[in-house]
């Protein structure tokens, strides 16, 4: 289906988020839409999907003008919106999910659901079970899910909002594919990110928005520096290694052993210098997330000691960790780092000491002023932290870590950013270490890993590598040890 | 912008004041009661002469006072259910330190204001056992609170019944009265104590300025809208959580020893009088805000006063006025939550 | 945003309990006609204007007013109604006007007490208050003193009895109170004269002196019967009181009267006489019997309450607050009142008359025609001066209560330290 969107204007208040955008997506092509965090992107395809209304413009489908009231409207049109958090009911069955938002009937046959389903599964290559639960699905599996759920609605247009956040990479592989046979049938695929490798590999042709304009357009094959360009309005680069003189000993492990409900970590030794960035790789829930949270006293260890600057700090809780320069900041930024319902001043003044009994609302005023600024957090002192953007909350939390510091661990310190908003992070974190600190930090990005660690320690199932020097390691080695070739039988130690 | 939401705010509250008012006029209809008179009779009971008025502030204080505590804890995001136990407990302080003290030397005045604090305390100290059982037991506090709710009542009619049994027939009445001397000192010709009023006013506005303008008021907030990241801050959640139950608890204390010194003179077997449960409604309908306590409160008490009109002057049930408060919250968390539906919308 | 979902529901239902608490029994009231048993009892209420100006505005010289606090809803099938039906009668009888206020305790009315409501019922016009239930006793006092000029009734007090152990001086006020001993005796008769087990069960309320004194008044019924009548050996007969704790129910505060129930007659106790406020007894009774167990009961307090499980109740001893009110409120209305404590009893000429007698007792359909001869026997050796309280009379302890042919005096009766020998049961609150 051939996709028309003419001159929308739509305004929040005073930010102009879409500004005149006119796009022509022809059927069966895979459009890229590019675009760093607040670009206008999402705001561009809630209005094609129907979650919100443009204030101007039109929206034609195979050349007839429609109007779309609402995301139900949207799909009888034949528009489908896959979200970034795929939105199900977790404690139901699949075809249960199924089910509901169809339309027709106060008893839906189930029996022609499962036979449906089964069918467009196999036409897919999906292997879901019906039957079973979908809070037992994984991120990867919810997206094919949703997509055939979308399918079977009828969507003939289908939008992806970030669709290859939080999938595995075996994943990413099959939804591609089922992206191009689906483009290949016909359907109009638009696929919203900000990962320029993905689009690349993917799009048929690619689109920037810039704050809330439309900025340029590109056709396969694509020029990454150019789309870069446009994306930022100038060129970036990640900058040549920098690797930090280890100094004194931060943080020493010795023999620590770990145990929780999945997995076992034994006998592991570390030594961490200051100014020192250690890199921990390996697939997800190997072992790598309970040993950080060790080093921060959010895990008990079963075994050995953990001393901070030659303290012994083994069995103490995260805040005598805290109080000693550790600081802690976990992925799940709104669920365990920030305060949803408080603002940015009310999250500076909680992360300083108390002056006194009552709070002094200009000092705060003032802080936060020069937190955001230096910080560059796109927000103001009132702005509550659940309206921020991803990247924005994670420049929060930066922003919230004290001074002086002596370590710094980090889970996905950049998951789900922007380019500029990693490379700015990096920036602020490599700050840090020149100021004495060391960084421990996971990320499942491996050119990340490597990039700014000047060691990395791999997990595989428990079992945990001896350091390696990140110059000497290439994304392949690392990636053969993740998946579990190439340790040594008695490697761990 | 601002001033537009603010507005806007308003009008849902005035809308659900008006739904539940509809509602209420629904039931009255529909059981052949006429509303307006009803309504009518409500509120020149509660306004009608400076007695009624005065009677009305009776029922703010305690009301008031348990409002205030429900907001500390609130405000750490838990469920106080507890408190019609805590102000029970105080009374009992309150009424075994009276006890103790009746027959000694000591001036009356500084015998009323230990046995105040004594009920404080023990509303603290039964407060904490909520507390303690959720941050150690994993007891969630509501149903914890329940739990000790019964062992309060329980407690209570033993004590009434048992030790306390006064000479004679032991009786429902309560215990025997306390000499007028031990009384809160009221206003002339008035049960309303100034005394009680004055602790009511100065809980509330010390709670107004802990939540609005301290740093505890603050950290508490973040351990009520996430536990985990307010640790990961660096506060002492369960602490604070611990805290803020003592917090209410004192004040459910201080409710209930306004009970047994300036209203009942004694203990009786339901002293606590619903005060823990309404305070929850109230708490529930400022939503966080103590600046509207005291005044939804004093709304609250004048519904109470006023229907005791209805079944003199209508025969009509008075528990009208409860149906109505219960609209009231009602509606109010529905409107807010279409309210919300609204703004993500748009 | 789970949690918060979780603890909305929580709030929903907790306010869904607050507006059922608040109209549970009360709202149903004005659909359904209040007083089952006596159709023209609410006829007073009716033919009233709906909406009346406040009394006080109308000199109203003609009608005397007198105003009642009623402890529970004036519709609860039990004391209250008892008490409310007694001012129907006596607006009927006198063409007085009532007007009441009910629920009047500190759970259904924050921050008031008796005496304030009372208060309210004079502003309203009314030149006697009454007062009628034992919660009310200390503040019926402060209204009296306060208030010299009304006239008070405390019902089932004793503050103004020259004999009592708290007397006290109040010239306005009236304590009124059935002799339910009597009703007690025939209840614990009925009993005895039907079980075939030999084991009665008494469930008790709270424990004190009343409470005391009616669970030994119903022994002291049923041990003649199963001795006089019976013929059999006192020593055979079981007679337990299990004490809920309350007057009613409180889940987790009281023991559970259902369980209570089901209890005595799982451990083979065949009749149960209630002393409690509600009707457990009856319906356990009921159910067990319809499994195919021979199990009665005897409930308490309001004359219909046989009605909910007619095919087990052996009857019901009730109060007639009518005529007791009728004499003491034409006395306050004529201007001869004055203080005195009343302990009424039974008409024996016929204890089921309405305008004369306090105390009564309604044979229910489970009474067999020949423990029903009895019972009628056992009425008329009442009414003829039979006294069972009268001496051998020995304390649950075994200490000597009353010596051999001495007769209790009322103060004995009234304040009972224990319960008698020969029964089962707590004596004192623990």
């Amino acid at each position: 289906m051939k996709v028309e969107l003419h001159s929308i204007h739509k305004h929040f208040g005073k930010v102009h988020a879409n500004d005149d955008i006119t796009l022509n997506i022809p059927a069966g092509t895979i459009q890229g839409i590019l675009g760093e965090n607040g670009a206008g992107k999402s705001t561009l395809m809630k209005v094609l999907s129907g979650f919100i209304q443009a204030d101007s413009g039109d929206i034609l489908l195979d050349g007839k003008p429609i109007i779309i009231h609402s995301p139900a409207d949207a799909i009888k049109h034949g528009i489908g919106m896959l979200h970034q958090d795929p939105l199900d009911f977790p404690p139901m069955r699949i075809v249960d999910n199924f089910i509901l938002g169809a339309e027709g009937g106060l008893f839906p046959n189930r029996a022609v659901v499962v036979r449906d389903f089964k069918l467009l599964a196999e036409q897919y290559g999906f292997s879901i079970d019906p039957d079973s639960y979908v809070d037992a699905l994984t991120v990867g599996e919810r997206q094919q899910l949703e997509i055939l759920r979308l399918l079977w609605l009828g969507a003939r247009v289908l939008i992806l909002d970030e669709p290859t956040t939080g999938i595995s990479s075996s994943q990413k592989v099959k939804l591609f594919a089922t992206l191009r046979k689906l483009a290949a049938e016909g359907k109009t695929m638009i696929f919203v990110s900000h990962k320029l490798e993905d689009v690349e590999a993917l799009c048929h042709q690619a689109v920037v928005l810039r704050q809330g304009k439309l900025i340029g357009e590109m056709q396969k094959p694509f020029d990454p520096k150019k789309l870069v360009a446009m994306m930022f309005g100038k060129e970036i680069s990640l900058g040549a290694r920098q690797v930090a003189k280890p100094g004194e000993a931060i943080l020493s492990l010795q023999h620590v052993s770990l145990e929780d409900v999945r997995l076992k970590i034994k006998d592991v030794s570390l030594e961490v210098h200051a100014g020192e960035v250690i890199g921990l790789a390996g697939m997800e829930g190997s072992g790598q997330g309970p040993f950080l949270r060790a080093c921060a006293g959010l895990m008990r260890p079963v075994g050995g000691h953990v001393l901070l600057k030659g303290q012994d700090l083994t069995g103490k809780p995260y805040h005598a960790y805290k109080h000693h320069g550790v600081e802690f900041l976990p992925a799940s930024r709104l669920e365990e780092g920030l305060v949803p319902g408080l603002t940015l001043t009310e999250h500076f003044i909680l992360a300083e000491e108390p002056k006194g009994m009552f709070i002094d609302r200009e000092y705060g005023r003032k802080l936060a002023e020069e937190r955001i600024k230096s910080f560059n957090i796109k927000g103001t002192p009132v702005s509550t932290v659940e309206s921020l953007s991803g990247g924005n909350q994670q420049r929060a939390l930066l922003s919230l870590l004290n001074d002086p510091l002596s370590l710094v661990l980090i889970e996905h310190p950049t998951r789900g950013l922007d380019i500029e908003s990693v490379i700015y992070i990096w920036s602020k974190l490599k700050d840090r270490c020149r100021q004495g600190a060391a960084i421990l930090f996971i990320s499942s990005d491996l050119e990340e890993v490597l990039q700014y660690s000047d060691r990395v320690l791999v997990f595989f199932s428990g079992k945990v590598s001896e350091p390696l020097d990140a110059a000497q390691t290439s994304v392949e080695q690392l990636g053969q040890l993740i998946g579990g070739r190439g340790w040594p039988e008695k490697q761990a130690v | 912008m601002m001033k537009n939401s603010r507005l806007a705010n308003i009008g849902f509250q005035l809308a659900a004041l008006v739904l539940a008012l509809l509602f209420t006029t629904l039931i009255l209809v529909a059981t052949g009661a006429p509303p307006l008179e009803a309504y009518k009779n409500i509120i020149l009971g509660s306004v009608s002469s400076l007695d009624k008025i005065s009677n009305v502030l009776v029922t703010w204080v305690p009301l008031l006072l348990a409002s205030a505590g429900l907001l500390i804890t609130f405000s750490a995001g838990l469920w106080n259910i507890g408190m019609e136990g805590q102000i029970t407990l105080g009374a009992i302080g309150t009424t075994w330190a009276l006890r103790l003290m009746q027959d000694s030397s000591l001036p009356p005045a500084l015998v009323i204001v230990l046995s105040i604090l004594a009920g404080m305390v023990m509303g603290a100290l039964w407060a904490s056992l909520a507390g303690a059982l959720k941050t150690f037991g994993g007891v969630n506090e509501i149903f914890g609170g329940l739990g000790l709710n019964f062992v309060a009542t329980a407690l209570t009619l033993w004590l009434i019944f048992g030790p306390w049994k006064r000479p004679g027939v032991g009786s429902m009445s309560g215990t025997e009265p306390f000499p007028e001397a031990l009384w809160l000192p009221m206003f002339p010709d008035s049960r309303l104590s100034p005394w009680a009023l004055v602790l009511a006013v100065v809980a509330i506005v010390i709670v107004y300025f802990m939540l609005q303008g301290t740093y505890f008021g603050l950290r508490l907030k973040a351990v009520g809208k996430n536990f985990r990241a307010a640790y990961m801050l660096g506060i002492p959640t369960w602490q604070y959580m611990m805290i803020s139950f003592m917090l209410c608890g004192a004040l459910a204390g201080a409710a209930g020893a306004v009970q047994v010194t300036a209203v009942y003179h004694r203990l009786i077997p339901s002293i606590s009088s619903g005060y823990g449960y309404l305070g929850l409604l109230v708490a529930m309908l400022v939503n966080y805000q103590a600046a509207w306590a005291a005044p939804v409160a004093l709304f609250f008490a004048a519904l109470n006063i006023g229907s005791i009109q209805l079944p003199i002057i209508l025969k009509l049930d008075s528990s009208l006025s409860g149906v109505l408060q219960g609209m009231l919250v009602l509606f109010v968390l529905m409107v807010e939550g279409v309210r919300q539906r609204l703004m993500r919308r748009s | 945003m789970n949690r918060h979902t979780v603890l909305k529901v929580l709030g929903l239902l907790m306010i869904f309990m607050v507006v059922l608490s608040a109209c549970g029994t009360p709202t149903a009231a004005p659909v359904e006609p209040p007083a089952a048993t006596e159709p023209a009892a609410n006829e007073p209420a009716a033919t009233e204007p709906a909406a009346t100006e406040p009394a006080v505005t109308e000199p109203a010289a003609e009608q005397f007013v007198f105003g009642m606090l009623l402890v529970g809803p004036y519709n609860d099938h039990g004391y209250s109604q008892a008490h409310y039906e007694g001012g129907l009668y006596v607006e009927k009888m006198a063409g007085f006007k009532m007007i009441y206020i009910d629920k009047v305790n500190p759970a259904d009315r924050p921050g008031t007490t008796p005496a304030q409501l009372g208060e309210e019922l004079v502003a309203q016009g009314a030149k006697l208050v009454i007062f009628n239930s034992d919660d009310m006793k200390d503040s019926s006092t402060e209204f009296a003193k306060a208030h010299p000029e009304i006239q008070v009734i405390m019902a089932s007090g004793d503050q103004v009895w020259a004999d009592g152990k708290v007397k006290e001086d109040i010239p306005n006020m009236v304590n009124i109170m059935g002799r339910m001993e009597y009703g007690k005796m025939m209840a614990g008769c009925a009993a005895a004269l039907t079980t075939k087990t030999g084991q009665i069960g008494y469930l008790g309320p709270l424990i004190n002196d009343e409470t005391r004194r009616l669970a030994s008044s119903a022994y002291l019924g049923a041990k003649y019967c199963w001795t006089e009548y019976l013929g059999k050996d006192a020593a055979d007969l079981k007679f337990k009181v299990t004490w809920i704790g309350f007057w009613f129910n409180i889940p987790g505060v009281t023991s559970d009267p259902t369980q209570v129930a089901d209890e005595f007659i799982n451990s083979g106790y065949d009749v149960i006489i209630s002393g409690i406020d509600t009707t457990e007894g009856l319906t356990e009774a009921k159910k067990f019997a319809a499994e195919g167990k021979e199990v009665f009961a005897v409930p308490y307090d309001f004359i219909g309450s046989c009605e909910e499980g007619k095919e087990v109740c052996l009857g019901v001893p009730y109060f007639n607050w009518g005529p007791a009110y009728l004499k003491t409120i034409s006395t306050a209305a004529d201007g001869t009142y004055a203080s005195n404590f009343q302990w009424n009893g039974p008409d024996w000429a016929d204890i089921n008359n309405v305008d004369t007698s306090s105390v009564g007792f309604i044979k229910g359909n489970a009474l067999s025609a020949e423990a029903s001869a009895s019972l009628d026997e056992f009425i008329a050796a009442l009414a003829g001066g039979l006294n069972l309280w009268t001496g051998p009379i020995n304390l649950q302890d075994g200490t000597v209560y009353l010596a051999d042919g001495i007769v209790a005096t009322d103060q004995e009766i009234w304040y009972l330290p224990q319960l008698l020998e020969g029964m089962e049961g707590q004596s004192v609150q623990p």
